[in-house]
């Protein structure tokens, strides 16, 4: 399974992604970790890189666009998060701000749809580290951006950012979360928020749902919702519903466990579009 | 009288009684099946995980996502309780989709 690589200076920037090959489709992903829709898509991203198999020819990276200027300044990358898709050195095309379908779509324009495998292999463990302070906390200063991206040249650090919350904060925080959960429900075609990842699930209901989907050969994101409070707490009041886990199709609740055997019992082609059984889609 | 030993249920029956009028209510508290479970520790409640079959008109014409939001509903303060009802399986029928299913059950005999 595809990961996403950390690239952590201009050295390793020159060996790693300047020497894959022409054919490989390079996704380089600028991010800021101090700006909130950043945390979204590096979930989104990996997600996303979770789909294809290791070795296909598509590679993810992820490069700090402050501690890489250079390469920032190469990609002419003035806000975050921005997505450079890239063959053999060459732009293809580029992606700004947070929306999980439109970086999807790229993704998918050059490499094809995901593989999954889903059959064979499951999507690899998947590190999301919890956010070491609220959402609210980086929103201080810049907040009224439209399309979820920062500008870089804006930024420095001041005494105005707010360090307290106020009520009104504290609204804009819960419309932020519900803006990212809206992103993060469509993050895949297929969504199953669980408890634990499907390689080791935390919970009865959980194991079963990922034993169902893969004997289906259902291709599917997961989003683990043991390593991220808020997204726990804010998905059930943005479902509309208390439990996990949470089957999510085309961006809209299926439902629990129950429902999804239901649903697979009254009908056998449940979710047989999304299955690596199912033939593929003619590329548009 | 002496208090119930499973007010749990005991809302649960009156709550669905109430609101759906079941032709059938069943209630099995799953809860010893996951008391060791870490996700369970230091609950003292017996009574966390239930299952539940409901057949009800009520469902008519309602998909089985909103047949189970409106039981959903019906508890949601049990459930968001602290040491509530942590887990709630359901089977959500139409009397006609018991007698369907009951049917289907009888042919494979």
């Amino acid at each position: 399974m595809a990961i996403v690589k950390e690239i952590v200076e201009e050295a390793a920037f020159r060996l790693d992604v300047c020497s894959q090959p022409t054919s490989t489709l390079a996704v380089l992903y600028f991010h800021a970790p101090w700006a909130p829709p950043c945390k979204q898509v590096s979930v989104v991203l990996s997600t996303l890189a979770s789909t294809y198999p290791a070795g296909s020819n598509i590679a993810f990276f992820s490069l700090n666009a402050e501690e890489l200027p250079e390469v920032s300044e190469e990609f002419d990358v003035t806000a975050v998060p921005f997505i450079v898709l890239q063959k053999g050195g060459v732009t293809l095309e580029t992606v700004s701000g947070s929306d999980a379908t439109k970086i999807r779509a790229a993704v998918e324009k050059y490499a094809g749809a995901g593989n999954g495998d889903a059959k064979t292999s499951l999507p690899p463990a998947q590190t999301v580290t919890k956010p070491a302070h609220p959402v609210h906390d980086t929103a201080g200063s810049d907040a009224t951006t439209t399309n979820g991206t920062k500008n870089l040249a804006g930024y420095a650090p001041s005494a105005q950012d707010s360090k307290v919350t106020t009520e009104s904060e504290d609204k804009q925080t819960k419309e932020e979360l519900f803006k990212r959960l809206r992103e993060l429900v469509k993050a895949a075609p297929v969504m199953l928020f669980m408890k634990g990842t499907p390689s080791s699930p935390q919970c009865g209901f959980s194991r079963q749902t990922v034993s169902m989907l893969r004997e289906k050969g259902v291709r599917y994101g997961f989003f683990n919702i043991l390593a991220d409070d808020d997204v726990r707490q804010g998905l059930k009041e943005f479902a509309d519903w208390p439990t996990f886990p949470q089957l999510w199709v085309g961006g809209e609740l299926v439902g629990g466990l129950d429902i999804v055997k239901e649903e697979f019992e009254n009908d056998p082609d449940f979710l047989n579009d999304y299955s690596v059984n199912a033939p593929k889609p003619q590329a548009a | 009288m002496s208090a119930s030993t499973t007010p749990m249920e005991d809302a649960i029956r009156a709550k669905v009684t109430a609101a759906l009028q079941p032709t059938r209510l069943e209630i099995f508290n799953d809860s010893h099946l996951h008391s060791h479970h870490k996700a369970m520790e230091g609950v003292t409640s017996k009574e966390t995980h239930f299952r539940v079959f409901i057949t009800s008109d009520a469902f008519k014409s309602k998909t089985l996502l909103a047949r189970q939001r409106m039981v959903n509903h019906l508890l949601q303060d049990e459930m968001a309780r602290e040491g509530g009802i942590h887990a709630l399986q359901l089977k959500t029928r139409t009397p006609e989709e018991e007698e369907r299913q009951l049917q289907n059950d009888a042919a494979k005999q």
